[in-house]
């Protein structure tokens, strides 16, 4: 019995103008992992590697216990893909697209998908071309969640969707953790849904992750500390403080690996800490990439 | 449950083009039709639909079944079903060559009916029609293999184009070999070593455009 | 109430629709969570002993991440206000007077923030209570307004 829905170690994958290095990703079961970073940092081929439908370089790649992408028809059966970059045939209905997957999958819940079918307001005889944006990623969704299937991997669930349909997205996604068995990854550009529903998070910039960990764990290491530096005064460089900006005599000093004995640290050195802030997570993603890119271009 | 998984996949390619499909059958047999009222005029205008019909659909096939469902997103649907890249590749080949030979044996085996029992054309002109009707077969597999390897609508435009224009190139080469057309008016089909050597080519080429493309679509390490 | 359409998972206390993560609310959601678990213990809505949500069902309920959950649980467990047992969930902690007991806690942090704020206004003691007595007369007129309409 294997405790992880996914592994991924040394993964690496090299394209052009692109490469993943080196990618390290653990999703324990029962659990929703959030990934999170900016566009083309590598969520969506980091995606397709664990589906199999990219070949990975280097690295091992398991899911569900199997290998990938050797063994992905086996993975398959067990997994509900969505992407950002998936249609449904135009010319069909909702209900042949739910007949057809039907007829593969024994795992379909038919109630469920019309409960779905309700909660969503979607028709079942409606044809794909005549759904809006937001209608047709609600139905690329039901066709995916009303199979049940142990692992949900999704890429960007609610881009694009109204707030109504995203909360809608939401609840459905943590409902199936009512279930220990059951796992999601899933990536996002809305930083508060990663926020609130995640139990781990992972953040990739630039084909390599700057950091993946448990979620309230990751949110408790960052803070802001709102610093004012007398005349005179240099801030030491402290461990945990990933990167401070100075304006005249206020300073905002960021902390990504915070401990209460910062403050005292600043304060020994003369700063007088005003205030210390807990970051939103889209504070910390903005922070995060900055200062990581800063670094990269200090070292390069 | 594998099997049923690529099954239902070309139940679905069948649905999806069935209609298009008749639609070029019809095309196909009205050209027929057409030839049948006999005369010279007729039998030109009526053989050059027989044989657009046929062509339309080789190249429309692979269009629409294959590089379509790429272009359209619907790939990353299919991928995420529990089959292989090669099963995908397989399921592909069956239902198109299947949807695309019910269209040609349909038409194939009329055209021969209707020489035999209505002598639309004489018997002699069989081993050409044949000869001439495995053109758009090896251009169909030609497509097909450019439209799965190639995957863009740009490699599968290349190939319709170099498919479209040899065909008339072919034609007017074949109708000036003596072997082929010596016996073409007369009452009885004549399979000579150089019909038989001709028909062996293009059946040999379309067993090799499959192999080729099966092998190739193995290869590929980024499937989308 | 939010009925789970699926009742084959643990038998429950409904979660009532009062229970809401704020967004704009810039304390963590664990710490919004153990707040309004404490006030429905201070107003009685949640009796001592009474057995609450799993923490599963919690996240379900409140579209939170278990590990939110795991965490307000926790920390709810280490303050006595609830107990949790292997295989038999979670209850409200069946100390007497738990009610009257978080309600003291709120009252300290609310006069110790008010403390903090009158410091930065320079506001004397004196002053802070004869706000305080203010304050305390128009919730009282308030409240007699209403009852007259």
């Amino acid at each position: 019995m294997n405790d992880f829905a996914i592994e991924m170690s040394g993964v690496s994958k090299r394209y052009r103008f692109f490469s993943l290095e080196d990618i390290r990703l653990n999703v324990p079961e029962g659990q929703i992992m959030g990934l999170i970073g900016p566009n083309g940092a590598g969520k969506s081929t980091t995606i397709r590697i664990l589906l199999g439908l990219v070949h990975q370089d280097e690295g091992e790649v398991r899911v569900l216990n199997r290998r990938m992408p050797a063994e992905q028809i086996g993975a398959k059966w067990d997994i509900g893909f969505a992407s950002e970059d998936m249609r449904l045939y135009e010319s069909m209905t909702l209900d042949w697209h739910m007949r057809f997957i039907r007829s593969i999958y024994p795992g379909w819940d038919a109630p469920y998908a019309q409960l779905l079918l309700k909660r969503f307001g979607l028709r079942a005889e409606q044809k794909i071309k005549g759904l809006s944006h937001g209608q047709r990623v609600k139905a690329t969704l039901l066709l995916v969640l009303a199979r049940r299937p142990k692992l949900l991997v999704l890429d960007e669930p609610t881009t694009g969707l109204d707030p109504v349909a995203r909360h809608e997205i939401l609840r459905e996604l943590t409902s199936v953790m009512a279930d220990e068995g059951r796992s999601i990854l899933f990536s996002s550009h809305h930083t508060q849904d990663v926020e609130q529903i995640s139990d781990r998070i992972t953040f990739i910039d630039r084909g390599r992750i700057l950091d993946s960990m448990d979620k309230e764990v990751y949110l408790d290491r960052w803070r802001r500390l709102r610093l004012e530096t007398p005349a005179g005064v240099e801030l030491p460089a402290l461990p945990g403080i990933i990167g401070v900006r100075q304006e005249g005599r206020l300073a905002v000093a960021t902390a990504n690996a915070f401990i209460p004995d910062l403050v005292g640290a600043y304060e020994s050195a003369g700063a007088r800490v005003q205030r210390v802030e807990s970051m939103t997570l889209e504070e910390i993603f903005v922070a995060n990439v900055e200062y990581s890119r800063e670094r990269e271009e200090v070292q390069a | 449950m594998r099997g049923s998984v690529v099954g239902q996949l070309i139940l679905k390619d069948w649905v999806l083009y069935r209609t298009q499909l008749l639609l070029m059958i019809a095309g196909g047999a009205i050209g027929l039709a057409v030839v049948l009222r006999g005369g010279q005029g007729p039998f030109t205008i009526g053989a050059v639909a027989f044989f657009v019909a046929m062509v339309l659909v080789a190249h429309m096939l692979p269009m629409a079944g294959i590089v379509n469902e790429r272009k359209n997103k619907n790939l990353a649907f299919l991928m995420s079903l529990p089959i292989s890249s090669t099963q995908y590749t397989t399921s592909k080949l069956i239902s198109t060559f299947g949807l695309f030979l019910i269209s040609w044996l349909t038409l194939v085996a009329a055209a021969v009916v209707l020489i035999e029992t209505r002598g639309m054309a004489p018997r002699g002109f069989i081993p050409m029609l044949l000869i001439l009707a495995l053109l758009p077969f090896v251009g169909f597999c030609l497509m097909t293999s450019a439209a799965l390897v190639g995957e863009t609508e740009g490699w599968a435009i290349a190939a319709n184009v170099a498919c479209s224009s040899s065909y008339g190139l072919i034609w007017t080469y074949m109708v000036q070999v003596p072997a082929l057309t010596a016996n073409a008016a007369g009452p009885v089909p004549v399979w000579n070593s150089t019909v038989l050597r001709i028909l062996g080519v293009e059946l040999g080429l379309i067993v090799l455009i499959l192999a080729l493309t099966y092998y190739l679509q193995s290869r590929k390490r980024d499937f989308i | 109430m939010t009925a789970s359409w699926d009742s084959v998972y643990t038998v429950y206390t409904e979660m009532d629709g009062a229970f809401t993560i704020s967004q704009s609310d810039k304390r963590a959601m664990y710490l919004q969570i153990m707040e309004q678990i404490k006030q429905r213990i201070a107003l009685g809505d949640w009796k001592e002993g009474q057995p609450i949500p799993s923490i599963r069902q919690l996240a379900v309920d409140l579209q939170i991440s278990v590990i939110t959950g795991k965490r307000a649980y926790l920390e709810l467990e280490r303050e006595g206000v609830i107990v949790t047992q292997q295989g038999k969930g979670s209850r409200v902690a069946s100390k007497p007077g738990l009610g009257m007991q978080l309600r003291e806690q709120e009252l300290e942090q609310h006069l110790e923030q008010a403390a903090r704020i009158a410091g930065l206004l320079g506001m004397r003691p004196r002053e802070l209570e004869e706000r305080l007595r203010e304050a305390g007369d128009r919730l009282n007129h308030r409240k007699a307004e209403k009852e007259t309409v």
